[in-house]
């Protein structure tokens, strides 16, 4: 078996070519609409209709049929999990590397239908789409290179008489719970950390997404993994939660809210039938972009507008309130408050479209709630409302100020195209305001003075950290990605300690003395 | 500027320091920031030693700001005509006596809203009115009013499109196209009122495709066919430059004009930024990575152009001697008389080149860029770039390379 070569991101569509765009239009007309997506357990599948995920763009449109998991499924997905670990956990870390770069290789001969999928089923724009299956291609062959190094484990002291070895051992069961928002990239980020070092996973997809799921694991099982070491069960909240709770899941590797996240460490400390379950969770975040009196806002401005906005503020990463020095308040607000109001909502199938809708009603009804708050006790500085579509999840993109200190659109995570801005009087109180916060996912900083950046660098809680540049869009093995405090449990996706939440690290030593003798 | 180009890090320090200059709020502000930059290099020449120990009182501060602020604003001048068309008009005039021709380049902050694109519009607006004025009282200079095409306007005004409107989208160039075109639209008929030249600049490769249609498209319309004259840029480190300089040939023969269309050749002003993106996106970089590619291209493109004529005119816009001297000798080769290329410099880079290239009896235009420290500032971390870069023609003229050398093959 030869050596991966050395990891490179796989580079994303070059959009301002019309040739690629061509491209991707040509996957949207390849795509024949709704799939069926099933149950599907071992070689087993089973179809149905009781879910089904819409074009939040126009919700007429059925994107996806699909069954949903009975608590009966979630049980015979465990078991037979069980059985595809013995087996999976034996191939040699090299050939389980090799399948999973197969699998990214599967996934870029379909970019153009996988980002086209996307767009429909989450309303992504295009841009957003293509650098999510990216990002998925990413992870698969960062893992993959991970795990085999992993899999020659650690240097230990010796000294004669003795041999000591410590390796890293898969834990068994890795149950995924995967959200909407990156509905390819982050399940499949997930399946591959638990796969590669030798896991079998259960795949349970986002409600809104079941056919970006069933793609993750056609992926993989097309590639070769072992169709008992991968399973996918699309389902609700409550499949999810049979699934955590069940006593032969052994790791639980979550991406959503905040309130689902606790609800799984809290679920997850009841031990499992002989061990106890292990929890990676990335949950939500209040983000805050610090502009210094220094910052160069023909950069602030487009990197605030592109951080709070694209793809609707429906990133964990997003933009949701900006701290600006007063000396430069008044000035950075009239220019993001035009910015905003230029901002064309739209179909994410549309080139060039700047926010698309939002997932789905519920998803409207809170946003247009925070919007109200907002109106209420502060102002609206800016909102596109021109052009918005009356039929799909829309959301007029907007900017608010002027906001009550202990408001909860200035300390909720509102997942929407609503930025708040606040102006003080120092990037002391600005920092301030930010410990405040129960989030700590990531941060801005527009600045220009290295005394400044360090000082914001030593005191900041969050887990990444951008300055002068937009806060979104962490590439994989670049930016490893996640929160601290209430936004996870401070595990970095695509980062080079992701893959040990996986594994139990265990150590042999041996006597190697016989009769006296060192043999 | 000598120590800049010694070592990347201390360059990358001043440049650091000059970009933030007009944001900084005091001298005490000034020179916090200035010996922030200083503290990340590592081997700090002895006049900079200085400066650090004198940051560490108030008083040392100020005068260390008021030092630095001086110098930044002394460097800016040399780049930056003046704050407003109007101070620039000393300028202009003493150039044209000079017999050399201009064409004035408003600086200006990013434009990101659609108020901003107005403004920019209207500044535009009134530096033609403006130079109109200024060149009417001018005297004749037969060499910069016309060629063998025709009359050439005096009033010149570089023009961009990415401060035309705020809506340019590298994945929909036809947004950003239908909103400049209005603001455009409105300038060509004042410059045709006023029969004066309207050029629109070409910037990075994320805007070329919206820039060209835009203008490709508004001058083949009617009312536009007798003028004002206009012109656009190509870009020869752009790998696909041939394309598009056939595309724009093809357009000229098939769209005759009262003044033919004038293309401005450069090598480019973007290259590090295009090699940036295309490094982080994981593309193939647009541009040429090796100098010389961009040298032999941009002969090749000047005999295309040239050969183009009447229907194109041409201006070579360059500082390297060779791609120059090629020019000259190409059109004089083709019969061409030498008023029939045009040659293109910066302020403050080319002075001396312009004045030699004048005196020869050759075409020369300045290019003027006028505003505020600011709105300047972006033009002037590319020009001082350009000019402190290792293979930078004029640096390596200045560091005593042999002519030859410097004016072999590329």
């Amino acid at each position: 078996m030869t050596d991966l070569p050395t990891f490179v991101n796989e580079p994303i569509g070059e959009l301002r070519r019309a040739t690629v765009r061509d491209e991707l239009s040509a996957g949207m007309d390849r795509l024949r609409l709704p799939l069926r997506v099933p149950v599907w357990i071992g070689d087993g599948e089973r179809h149905g209709q009781e879910l089904t995920s819409e074009d939040p763009g126009n919700p007429d449109r059925v994107v996806a049929v699909s069954a949903l998991a009975t608590e009966a499924e979630v049980d015979e997905a465990v078991a037979t999990a069980a059985r595809g670990f013995a087996r999976w956990s034996a191939v040699p870390a090299a050939r389980r590397a090799e399948i999973l770069v197969k699998a990214a290789a599967w996934m870029r001969e379909r970019r153009a239908e996988l980002a086209a999928l996307e767009v429909r089923e989450c309303a992504k724009p295009w841009g957003e789409a293509d650098a999510d299956v990216c990002e998925a291609i990413d992870f698969l062959e960062f893992y993959a290179r991970g795990a085999v190094a992993l899999d020659r484990g650690k240097a230990l002291f010796q000294v004669p008489g003795e041999r000591n070895e410590m390796h890293y051992a898969p834990r068994g069961v890795v149950a995924v719970i995967a959200p909407w928002n990156f509905p390819i990239a982050i399940p499949m980020g997930m399946t591959a950390a638990g796969l590669a070092t030798g896991n079998a996973v259960v795949l349970k997809p986002a409600e809104q997404s079941p056919a970006c799921g069933w793609i993750v694991v056609r992926a993989l099982r097309e590639a070769g993994v072992p169709p008992e070491a991968i399973a996918l069960l699309p389902g609700e909240g409550d499949t999810g939660a049979a699934l955590v709770n069940h006593p032969g899941v052994h790791t639980i590797a979550f991406t959503g809210s905040g309130p689902v996240g606790l609800q799984i460490i809290r679920a997850a400390a009841e031990p499992g039938a002989h061990h106890l379950k292990r929890v990676v969770a990335e949950m939500g975040g209040k983000n805050c972009v610090i502009v210094d009196s220094d910052a160069d806002l023909d950069d602030a401005v487009p990197g605030i507008v592109q951080s709070a906005f694209i793809y609707a503020g429906q990133k964990c990463s997003a933009a949701s309130r900006v701290l600006v020095h007063e000396a430069i308040a008044d000035a950075l607000l009239e220019r993001v408050a035009g910015a905003v109001d230029v901002l064309v909502v739209g179909q994410a199938d549309t080139f060039g479209i700047d926010v698309p809708p939002v997932i789905e009603q519920d998803a409207q009804a809170r946003v247009e709630r925070y919007r109200k708050i907002a109106r209420d006790t502060g102002r609206i500085a800016a909102e596109a409302t021109d052009g918005l579509p009356n039929h799909g999840w829309f959301v007029a993109p907007t900017v608010a100020a002027d906001l009550p200190t202990d408001s909860p659109v200035l300390n909720e995570e509102i997942f929407g195209p609503l930025l708040a801005i606040e102006r003080v009087p120092s990037i002391d109180a600005a920092m301030d305001r930010v410990e405040q916060l129960d989030f700590a996912l990531t941060g801005g900083l527009f600045c220009r003075n290295p005394h400044t950046v360090e000082r914001v660098v030593r005191r900041t809680p969050v887990g990444n950290l951008y300055v002068n540049r937009p806060i979104t869009g962490a590439m994989v093995g670049r930016q490893p990605f996640g929160g601290n405090r209430l936004s996870g449990t401070g595990t970095k996706a695509g980062g080079p300690d992701y893959l040990l939440h996986f594994v139990e690290p265990r150590v042999v030593t041996e006597n190697t003395v016989r009769h006296g003798l060192v043999i | 500027m000598e120590l800049a180009s010694q070592d990347a890090e201390l360059r990358a320090a001043l440049f650091r320091f000059v970009d933030v200059v007009p944001a900084c709020r005091s001298l005490d502000d000034l020179a916090q920031h200035l010996t922030g930059f200083l503290g990340e290099v590592d081997d700090r020449p002895p006049p900079l030693e200085v400066a650090m120990r004198m940051s560490g009182t108030k008083a040392g501060r100020t005068a260390l700001g008021a030092a630095a602020a001086a110098g930044v604003k002394h460097m800016a001048h040399r780049f930056i005509v003046g704050e407003t068309p109007r101070d620039a008009n000393g300028v202009l005039e003493e150039l044209w006596r000079k017999g050399v021709a201009t064409s004035v380049d408003l600086l200006g902050e990013a434009t990101v809203t659609s108020a901003e694109a107005d403004r920019y519009a209207a500044r535009c607006r009134e530096a033609l009115d403006g130079l109109a004025e200024v060149y009417k009282g001018l005297p004749a200079r037969p060499r910069l009013e016309e060629d063998s095409a025709g009359r050439i306007p005096r009033a010149n005004l570089s023009v961009k499109v990415s401060a035309l409107t705020p809506l340019l989208r590298p994945d929909a160039p036809e947004r950003g196209k239908r909103d400049a075109a209005g603001r455009l639209r409105d300038l060509l008929r004042r410059a045709r009122e006023l029969d004066a030249h309207l050029h629109i600049d070409m910037e990075s490769y994320d805007s070329r495709e919206a820039v060209t249609e835009l203008v490709l498209e508004l001058l083949a319309e009617d009312e536009f066919r007798d003028g004002p004259s206009a012109g656009l840029v190509l870009q020869a480190y752009l790998r696909d430059s041939p394309d598009l300089c056939d595309r724009i040939i093809a357009w000229a023969h098939a769209t005759p004009r009262g003044y033919p269309l004038l293309v401005r050749l450069v090598k480019g002003a973007y290259w590090d930024h295009e090699i940036v993106e295309a490094r982080q996106h994981g593309w193939e970089s647009p541009v040429f990575e090796v100098k010389a590619d961009s040298d032999r291209n941009f002969e090749a493109l000047t005999l295309r152009l040239l050969e183009a004529r009447p229907s194109v005119r041409v201006a070579i816009a360059s500082h390297n001697l060779r791609s120059i001297a090629h020019a000259v000798a190409a059109n004089r080769a083709m019969g061409g008389d030498d008023g029939d290329v045009e040659i293109q410099v910066l302020r403050g880079l080319g002075d001396d080149l312009q004045q030699a290239l004048a005196t020869r009896g050759l075409r020369v235009r300045t290019y003027c860029p006028v505003g505020d420290l600011v709105a300047g500032m972006a033009y002037l971390v590319r020009r001082l770039l350009e000019n402190t870069s290792n293979e930078s023609f004029l640096h390596e003229q200045a560091a005593g390379r042999p002519l030859d050398e410097l004016l072999a093959a590329p």
